[in-house]
Formats: structure tokens, C-alpha cells, sequence
């Protein structure tokens, strides 16, 4: 499978008894009830709902490993250190010990899961790509060239982190819908998500377009051909 | 995947604000409604604690207790004994406890000048 660099990635390390309910209650998706093994993907949003940053959590049994990204893990951790108060959670950073990258092209079919193979961590994420993350001594082989990874992504409309998935957008508008869970309890920016969601009032939504058939401002993803976009329905 | 849990590595800075002597009220209806769930038994305590989530990322957390393993401030309101976290104090300073007397909705409230905004049922505030 082709595989790129994911340079932005960042790594943390979240240990203490009310990590995973922490999560939960500031972010879109569930995430209590996980168990060692598992691995899911959450949304942290402000309260209007804009996106802080996509955060894919590994279960490893004793603590959490929690990718995110390096652009956003400043204003992510300032967003959630202060909430933390008498909870029993504790986040330590471990970037620079690994190296991350990007498995695409793939057929998962062990979606929410994860392997540790050869001393590299394989993250399902999605059927069609996965997150490799490796110590520094085992290190990730990736293809340099990352236009044909961001060519596959618009064919297939993954949002990416600085193209769709920015604090411009909420997850709705961005394609996450799928993490966003419809019933679980409040989270910041929920309010404004349920709204959405019950009165059929969107908004925006992710679309792949042919080039030119869109305004340019309405672009997020410039492929050869097609391009991804963020548009209103009366834009398209 | 290095997760560095086999060494020591540098945590994360949280951000832990200045520890606050609170100043709470708790208005009549209140203090009313609290001396029926006490009872007869004054060494039992009302702890007022703050929780993240919600939606609007705070979480207000009324309990009574005889004790709590938390760092908490006692105050003594009226023969009421209070418990307020030091961790929370600087998001409960000033806070009155009410109580709000109705079918729907009803039920003990808590009035926050630190407040920025609240969610719509009232236990949430930012």
C-alpha cells in the first residue's frame, strides 16, 4: 500500500482513571465504554461548535495515546488543561520519540482497531486508510511525493487536517459527520451540532467538484482535475 | 509506538489558577430545602464541586457528603457546613445557591457572577 509522511501529527500520552470520561464530555463522539485494543476518532470543538482538532485515541490499557496534530495542540491543550480541575488526568507529550505516517489505499476491515506489527502501531481508522505511528528507531518508510496521496483523498473526499479539517469549519461542514454521535450527552458546541442536525440546517458540506465549477474561495483541497470543497448547497 | 509511560517524561503544563477564599450565599428557599435533605444530622456537608463537559464545558456538582478525598475549603453558612474544591474555587467564588420551586425545572440553582454563559437547562456554564 502507498504511504506518506503524516508531518503533523502529534502524540500524547493520557494516563489517570477519568481520561476516557474527560474525552467524552468535551468532545463529539463517544468514547466511554472503550476498551484495550480500541481505537476511536473524536472531534474537539469550541462553543460554536468550530473544530479545535481531530484527535484518534488508542486504548493500549493503561493509558491512552491520543493523535492529534502539532499545528493544533497548543490551542487544543489550552482548551482543555484548565477543565481538567480535580480529575484524575495527566497528559505528557511524546512527539518527538515517534514518527508518523499515513497507509492509504487500503481494504480495513478491522475498523476501530488497532495491531502492533514489527514495532509499528497500525490505527484502522477508516476502511481506507490507516495511521502508523513508530518509535524513532523503528521509524515509518513513506513515499515523498504527496500530491498522489492528496489526489486519492479528493477521489475518495477524506478531509485532512489544515485542507478541510480547520477551525474555519465544524465537523458537519468538514466530513466528519460520522464522529459527531447522535445521542450521547453534552459536550461543548453540542448545542449548536443538534441544531443542525434535527432542524435540517447544515449549512455547509463537504463535496468533491469538478475544477471551475465552483467559486475558488470555496476550495479546500486543489486537485489535477477535481478538488474538494466546503460549499452551501446555493453555491454549487 | 514510544509511549515514554517507561521513563519519566516531562508532563503537559496545566494551567492551575490561584486558590480563592469563596464567598458563597444560599438564599432562604434554599437553606429551607437543604435543612430537609440534612435533616437532624448537621455533620453531613454540601459539597459544591465543578466537573468539565457539559455543553458549555463546566459542570456543576451538588452533593451531600459526609467526607471527600478532594482539597476542598469548609465554610460554615448559616450551620451549614460547605465544601468548595480548591480547584474549583476560582469558578465558584461569589455563587448563590438557590432554589427554584416548580414542576418542571425546578430544583436547586446556582447563580454565577464568573459565568460567561450557561446552557439552557442550567447545570452548564463556561
Amino acid at each position: 500500500m502507498p504511504t506518506v509522511a503524516y508531518d503533523d501529527a502529534a502524540l500524547t500520552v493520557w494516563q489517570g482513571k477519568d481520561a476516557l470520561q474527560f474525552i467524552d464530555g468535551l468532545s463529539t463522539n463517544k468514547t466511554l465504554g472503550m476498551v484495550k485494543g480500541e481505537i476511536r476518532r473524536t472531534v474537539f470543538t469550541t462553543s460554536k461548535a468550530k473544530i479545535i482538532d481531530l484527535a484518534t485515541i488508542f486504548h493500549m490499557g493503561d493509558f491512552l495515546a491520543v493523535v492529534t496534530h502539532q499545528s493544533q495542540l497548543e490551542s487544543l491543550l489550552k482548551h482543555i488543561t484548565p477543565r481538567i480541575l480535580n480529575q484524575d488526568v495527566s497528559i505528557v507529550d511524546v512527539t518527538s520519540r515517534n514518527a508518523f505516517a499515513i497507509e492509504y489505499g487500503c481494504s480495513n476491515s478491522n475498523v476501530g482497531h488497532f495491531d502492533s506489527l514489527n514495532g509499528r502501531t497500525y490505527g484502522y481508522v477508516d476502511p481506507k486508510y490507516s495511521i502508523i505511528v513508530a518509535s524513532l528507531d523503528v521509524g515509518c518508510d513513506y513515499d515523498e511525493d504527496t500530491k498522489v496521496f492528496h489526489e486519492w483523498r479528493i477521489e475518495n473526499e477524506i478531509p485532512w487536517n489544515g485542507y478541510e479539517i480547520s477551525n474555519k469549519n465544524h465537523p458537519l461542514a468538514a466530513g466528519l459527520d460520522s464522529l459527531v454521535h447522535p445521542q450521547k450527552g453534552c459536550y461543548i458546541g453540542q448545542e449548536v451540532l443538534v441544531r443542525m442536525t434535527t432542524r435540517g440546517r447544515q449549512g455547509k458540506k463537504l463535496v468533491k467538484i469538478d475544477n471551475g465549477s465552483v467559486s475558488e474561495k470555496f476550495i479546500t483541497t486543489v486537485g489535477e482535475t477535481q478538488s474538494l470543497a466546503i460549499v452551501r448547497d446555493s453555491n454549487q | 509506538m514510544d509511549c515514554g509511560t517507561c521513563e519519566t517524561s516531562g508532563p503537559v503544563q496545566v494551567m492551575t489558577p490561584e486558590v480563592i477564599n469563596v464567598n458563597l450565599t444560599i438564599s432562604n428557599k434554599a437553606q429551607e430545602m437543604l435543612g430537609d435533605a440534612f435533616g437532624d444530622d448537621r455533620s453531613m456537608a454540601l459539597l459544591v464541586g465543578v466537573l468539565s463537559g457539559g455543553c458549555s464545558g463546566y459542570m456543576y456538582d451538588l452533593q451531600i457528603v459526609e467526607d471527600t478525598d478532594q482539597n476542598c475549603q469548609e465554610i460554615n453558612i448559616d450551620g451549614f457546613r460547605v465544601l468548595v474544591p480548591k480547584a474549583s474555587s476560582h469558578l465558584l467564588d461569589g455563587i448563590e445557591i438557590d432554589y427554584v420551586d416548580r414542576l418542571m425545572g425546578g430544583g436547586f440553582k446556582i447563580n454565577n457572577p464568573n459565568a460567561e454563559s450557561s446552557c439552557g437547562c442550567g447545570e452548564s456554564f463556561a
